[in-house]
């Protein structure tokens, strides 16, 4: 009988599968749920997370108690004295920022992501033509934030060394401080964001391409679709799956975004990012209590994305 | 394919030979090992003690081998200045040092909260009220008192325990001009603050831009903005008032500190008077700002920058000389000096410590701290025993002030920098200044409420 060869400890009772468990748990446990029930724990409380957040407030301001460290990451950037001024510092302020990346960068990179995903099945070098788009992929974040630093780098003499700036001159024009001019900069972030992510974008979309079957686009061409049409009524709603946990990993990635704001700008001239609100005010200003906050928000907004990214994941096991 | 083999058995081989070698196992070593710049995470590099010859350095109960963590920001051709300086009680009393060199102030952090801080930090004032708990006081470790000046005790004495030894110091309030230059142009060197004023003027007239100034400093981008506003407030308001700022009794938006921003905002985001106008002085980086008054042709005439910038000027320029080419003099007016220095502190009262803090505190400690030539000796004993000239200068400056104050930004602790720096950045930006000012303001209170 073969399950006389079984080992005693995978046939008993309901605690066998805890113990297969217990490895990972611990690790988990040690590595994960622990730091964060911490963090939660210490968002609560005072700069050197010795006494409660409520001590910080100051007296004759609004106060929200136990919640103040909430308070001052979710308000301090704002200002309420009129619409007009709130609309101008809210769209200046790390939340609006993150707000700008999450939409700019996510269309950027997917649809021009899937752009190269469907040009470069058409091309004789595929593997090539992707081979490049994917290379930024390659360099790191702040290797990428000093190359692009130096493209948009501002001269203030007649020789601009900016990429940028040196095609504006070349034509006549007047070269534009790209990283410290509210309102464009952060475009130009996103820009350089783009730039690293597309080939990641494009490739698992050429992947998903790939698995369009054949018969059904040539049955859609012989009925006479042109190739418009097959890309929007036939190839995006089989990839759309795809589609959607690309977005999603993205919006997750955008969220923590760090790096190139760090390195570019330093979260300044209106370019500042959650990530690096998280950062200043943890390393740079050493409370402990505001920085523990901003991560927890920051958990909390990323939270539904990856919830609906393990909900898309296991739809598809069960497909299989 | 057996060459391959072959090759990788001996790089193997070699390897290992290297990693054997590598290790700290030779504390006793009869040659004084070359320090290197070590690595954040571990220093495998030690100070090993030559011969001793007799001297006066008091070892203070340190034994042959007694060895003492150091972690401090310096690296390079600092570092070598500093093992210059530490050579004499090395050899004298048998210390072993294990230096670590690191810009990551996280990291002294994280070991002082895990528990585990190094004998001895070299950082900044800031760290003294952060880690005041932890550290041990300068009158147990034996430092002699007598050697610095009131004004060098008092900023590293927290809640009336002496804490931190000023051990390097940097002169900010000068200003760096090309005596060719103004030779060649017809222009003094001003001695008051109103001849400062006529000479940007005429500059400016003349056709030629008055200042250099660049911002940008990545994470740190402002810092050369709040120098430049520091040193107007020392010649509009005095040492007192700095302080003032430092210890709260003074609001950053106090009616003082604006007329300090606005003066420097008038030059800084005229273009007529600062390369670039705002937007040049916003993106321009601090070391670009340094090269502009002596590049050919100039294109600024001056720039306002601390001690450092000599060294930046020779490096970028070597053919320049100081003195003639490149030289600087003391911001006209200023009724105080601003300047940085770096703070040893202790976390260990071993006699190793303090056999370290006796040297560095003595006359002795402070003439070889000037003869290696490793920025101004706050140490009294240092006087006299320059041989740069440039460190002669400022060194005279230094022992007739009637004022030193620290970085306001460094000082105020709980993240005062970088609001000062976004006030000034915020303002040059075309943001409100009152507003910018009061925001700062508020984080300054916050950080100093008892």
């Amino acid at each position: 009988m073969a399950s006389q060869n079984i080992p005693k400890i995978m046939k008993h009772g309901n605690l066998t599968p805890w113990l297969y468990l217990l490895p990972a748990l611990i690790v988990m446990s040690f590595f994960i749920v622990y730091p964060m029930i911490n963090t939660v724990a210490l968002s609560f409380s005072n700069k050197d997370g010795a006494a409660s957040a409520a001590t910080t407030c100051k007296a004759g301001e609004s106060c929200w108690g136990v919640f103040e460290n909430y308070h001052y990451v979710l308000t301090s950037e704002f200002d309420f004295s009129s619409p007009g001024a709130f609309w101008d510092t809210f769209w200046k302020s790390s939340f609006g920022n993150n707000i700008k990346w999450i939409f700019l960068m996510t269309a950027g990179t997917v649809s021009i992501g899937l752009a190269f995903a469907v040009l470069a099945d058409r091309v004789k070098y595929e593997a090539l033509a992707k081979a490049i788009i994917f290379m930024p992929m390659a360099v790191s974040f702040v290797g990428a934030g000093i190359v692009w630093k130096f493209v948009y780098d501002y001269g203030t003499q007649q020789v601009q060394i900016g990429l940028l700036n040196s095609i504006i001159t070349a034509f006549g024009g007047k070269p534009v401080a790209w990283l410290s001019t509210p309102g464009i900069n952060t475009l130009m972030l996103i820009v350089v964001g783009i730039w690293i992510w597309t080939g990641f974008c494009m490739t698992i979309l050429s992947a998903a391409l790939k698995s369009v079957p054949d018969e059904i686009l040539e049955a859609a061409r012989v009925d006479g679709a042109s190739e418009w049409t097959a890309f929007w009524r036939i190839m995006v709603p089989i990839i759309m799956p795809t589609i959607l946990v690309v977005i999603t990993t993205m919006v997750i990635n955008v969220l923590k975004l760090f790096d190139i704001v760090y390195v570019m700008t330093g979260g300044n001239f209106g370019t500042n990012v959650i990530a690096n609100r998280m950062y200043t005010e943890m390393y740079k200003n050493f409370n402990v209590g505001r920085g523990t906050a901003v991560a927890v928000i920051l958990v909390l907004a990323v939270t539904p994305f990856v919830y609906y990214n393990i909900k898309r994941f296991l739809a598809q096991e069960a497909i299989r | 394919m057996k060459k391959f083999y072959s090759v990788l058995a001996a790089m193997l081989l070699a390897s290992m030979i290297l990693t054997a070698c590598g290790s700290p196992a030779t504390p006793a070593a009869t040659e004084a090992p070359v320090v290197t710049a070590a690595p954040v995470t571990q220093a495998p590099s030690t100070v090993a003690p030559t011969t001793a010859p007799a001297s006066s350095i008091n070892c203070m109960g340190a034994k042959q081998g007694d060895a003492i963590s150091l972690l401090y920001q310096w690296s390079g051709a600092e570092e070598t200045s500093l093992n210059k300086v530490l050579q004499p009680l090395v050899d004298n009393c048998g210390i072993v040092l294990k230096p670590e060199s690191t810009r990551d102030q996280a990291l002294l952090d994280t070991r002082v909260k895990a528990g585990t801080p190094p004998d001895v930090a070299f950082w900044n004032v800031a760290q003294l009220i952060q880690y005041k708990d932890q550290l041990k006081t300068m009158d147990e470790l034996g430092a002699q008192r007598d050697s610095y000046a009131d004004f060098f005790v008092n900023p590293g004495t927290i809640d009336g325990k002496w804490l931190g030894l000023p051990v390097k110091a940097d002169v900010k309030t000068i200003i760096w001009y090309s005596p060719a230059n103004f030779k060649a142009l017809g222009y003094n060197v001003p001695t008051t603050w109103d001849e400062l004023n006529t000479l940007v003027d005429k500059m400016s007239a003349d056709g030629h831009i008055p200042w250099s100034m660049g911002l940008e400093s990545g994470d740190a981008t402002g810092w050369t903005g709040s120098d430049f506003i520091q040193d107007i407030l020392l010649v509009q308001q005095g040492p007192a008032y700095v302080m003032g700022i430092i210890n709260g009794s003074i609001p950053y938006n106090d009616p003082g500190v604006k007329k300090a921003y606005e003066t420097y905002g008038k030059w800084a985001m005229n273009p007529k008077y600062a390369v670039g106008g705002a937007q040049g002085t916003l993106s321009t980086a601090f070391l670009a700002a340094i090269y502009k008054p002596f590049a050919d042709p100039p294109e600024a005439m001056m720039v306002k920058q601390s001690g450092f910038a000599g060294g930046e000027i020779s490096k970028q320029f070597p053919t320049l000389k100081q003195g003639t080419d490149y030289d600087f003099f003391i911001v006209p007016g200023a009724q105080g000096l601003q300047g940085g220095a770096d703070w040893m502190m202790a976390f260990s009262d071993k006699p190793a410590v303090k056999a370290l803090v006796a040297y560095l505190s003595s006359p002795e400690g402070g003439a070889n701290w000037a003869k290696a030539t490793f920025g101004l000796s706050p140490n009294k004993g240092a006087a006299g025993n320059y041989t740069d000239p440039a460190l002669q200068k400022l060194g005279q400056a230094l022992s007739t002030t009637k004022g030193f104050t620290p970085d306001i930004g460094d000082t105020i602790p709980g993240g005062f920098g970088s609001a000062e720096w976004k006030a000034i950045v915020d303002y040059l930006n075309g943001g409100n200044l009152d507003k910018a000012l009061s925001d700062a303001a508020a984080v300054q209170a916050a950080a100093l409420k008892k």
